[in-house]
């Protein structure tokens, strides 16, 4: 039996050359809202998984968002992986669960997403349970 | 067995309000919700209480069920320990016989007004028979069972709308749940089978905020069925430009053109199968080259073969595909108007698939 993972085998996808009108219209949401974030300090997210992407178009939009200064890894019920674009306000949050698979990815244009502060119902909890003598 | 909320069931796992947040993100997305309900969908289910569901299976294949375990968000144990009471359900339940029998009755006992019934497969009228349940005919029970039932969810399309036991000449008269249960709410959820997260979403619907979603004529949730697969199709552009593929392996189909002259029934069907996806979101039917067959709309098995063209007005594509780049919608929507009426025509005549249907180039002059 071999034991080759999905991602070991060799298949070769070649996205079509067309356009969908998909990028277009998700771009000018995140444009929109950028404004909206400076202008307003008004936070928006957008579902990723919502959409109807052709093949290799979801990759495309985050080749051309790329990678900026900061990403922050959360680890609870599985991990999250959030990370600013080289556009600064523009986040991609992806949510994994235990095993790994994908089961939320946004866009998030916002100063920093909410979850990666500490949350009050915790800090109390910390508070309860914190000993001055360890 | 049911008195905790779930928000309770999460802290007492040591989950913080972090994964729970987390959760609820997961949660507004599988509901199809936008991301600006997360904080209403939490704020529901810090006081949520789990459902008791009894899952019944009548005349069926077991693809629902297939179908509902390879839910990864939630999966299924999270749907089964976390979501709701899943309190009988003869595939994946532990006990049998007596057993299996007694915690349905307990189930409805205890939660008698209040417990959600799933069922899939659809119920032979005709000749009882064909399917029993611990010597119970699948009437009996789905009417004893109903009686205490809040609403009743129909999963796939047999189960919704008849299905394949009802496909002509239908042998053991088989029935939808819809055509049965007339005095609750009965929720629609068809499919062969239905996408996985759609299933665990319309039960996360419930469990966040203790009512039905909103549904369409049919009794779908609109949510998920709203729109036609060919309005979500990323290869609608291709039909506007009037770009078809005309063979599974000629160059429009190498370049991901429309489906359409393949058979493809996208425009007169309603279902999330572009946006949700498959296998995890891998891929969907159009996305690996194929039409899609329409399983989540009445008498598909009945509605001729899977590889002829819906009739768009006179054949004339060029022309029609200018007209769709002019008006956009409107076209697909007098396309599905008048192919439901083909429809239901091929319906009444019971058109056989012969191999004279795969041989695609024979209807195109």
């Amino acid at each position: 039996m071999s034991s080759e993972a999905l991602a070991d085998i060799k298949i070769q996808v070649e996205a079509p050359e067309y356009d969908s009108g998909n990028l277009h219209s998700i771009l000018s949401e995140i444009k929109f809202a950028l404004e909206q974030l400076l202008e307003q300090k008004k936070t928006h997210s957008i579902d990723l998984r919502a959409m109807p992407w052709s093949p290799g178009e979801e990759d495309k939009l985050e080749q051309y968002l790329g990678r900026g200064e900061i990403s922050v890894e959360l680890n609870a019920l599985g991990k999250s992986t959030f990370y600013e674009s080289r556009f600064s306000g523009i986040w991609i949050v992806t949510h994994y669960n235990q095993e790994d698979e994908i089961i939320g990815k946004l866009i998030e244009i916002t100063t920093m997403p909410e979850m990666i502060f500490s949350q009050y119902e915790d800090i109390k909890e910390s508070l309860e349970n914190i000993q001055i003598q360890p | 067995m049911n008195k905790q909320t779930l928000f309770e069931l999460l802290q007492q796992q040591g989950i913080t309000r972090r994964g729970f947040m987390k959760y609820c993100t997961a949660l507004t997305s599988l509901m199809a919700l936008p991301p600006s309900m997360i904080p209403i969908v939490a704020n529901a289910l810090e006081s949520a209480r789990r459902p008791s569901v009894i899952w019944l299976s009548f005349q069926e294949c077991t693809g629902c069920t297939e179908s509902l375990t390879r839910s990864h968000s939630p999966t299924v144990e999270g749907l089964i320990f976390d979501h709701i009471s899943l309190d009988y359900h003869h595939t994946l339940q532990a006990a049998s016989g007596d057993a299996a029998e007694h915690a349905r009755e307990q189930a409805m006992k205890d939660n008698y007004g209040k417990y959600l019934v799933v069922v899939d497969g659809s119920i032979p009228l005709g000749d009882p028979g064909y399917s029993t349940i611990a010597g119970i005919s699948n009437l009996d029970m789905l009417n004893e069972t109903v009686a205490g039932a809040a609403a009743v969810i129909a999963v796939g399309t047999c189960s919704a709308y008849g299905g394949l036991p009802m496909a002509d000449p239908n042998p053991t008269g088989a029935v939808s749940v819809t055509s049965l249960i007339k005095d609750k709410p009965v929720i629609n959820v068809p499919g062969c089978p239905p996408i996985p997260t759609v299933i665990t979403g319309v039960l996360a619907h419930y469990l966040t905020f203790g009512s039905i979603p909103e549904l369409d004529e049919l009794g779908r949730p609109k949510v998920f069925y709203g729109q036609s697969i060919h309005d979500r199709c990323y290869r609608r552009p291709f039909y506007d430009k009037g770009l078809f593929a005309e063979t599974f392996d000629d160059e429009g189909a190498k370049k991901g053109w429309c489906l359409y002259r393949l058979g493809c029934k996208g425009p007169m069907t309603y279902n999330a199968c572009a946006t949700l996806k498959w296998n995890q979101q891998t891929s969907w039917p159009v996305e690996s080259g194929h039409g899609c067959l329409g399983c989540s709309e009445p008498n598909f098995w009945d509605a001729g073969s899977f590889y002829k063209a819906l009739s768009i007005p006179d054949g004339d594509y060029a022309k029609a595909a200018g007209y769709a780049v002019a008006t956009g919608v409107a076209v697909g929507a007098a396309a599905g108007f008048v192919n439901r009426k083909t429809k239901s025509t091929a319906v009444s005549q019971h058109t056989k698939v012969t191999v004279d249907d795969f041989e695609l180039n024979k209807d195109k002059k």
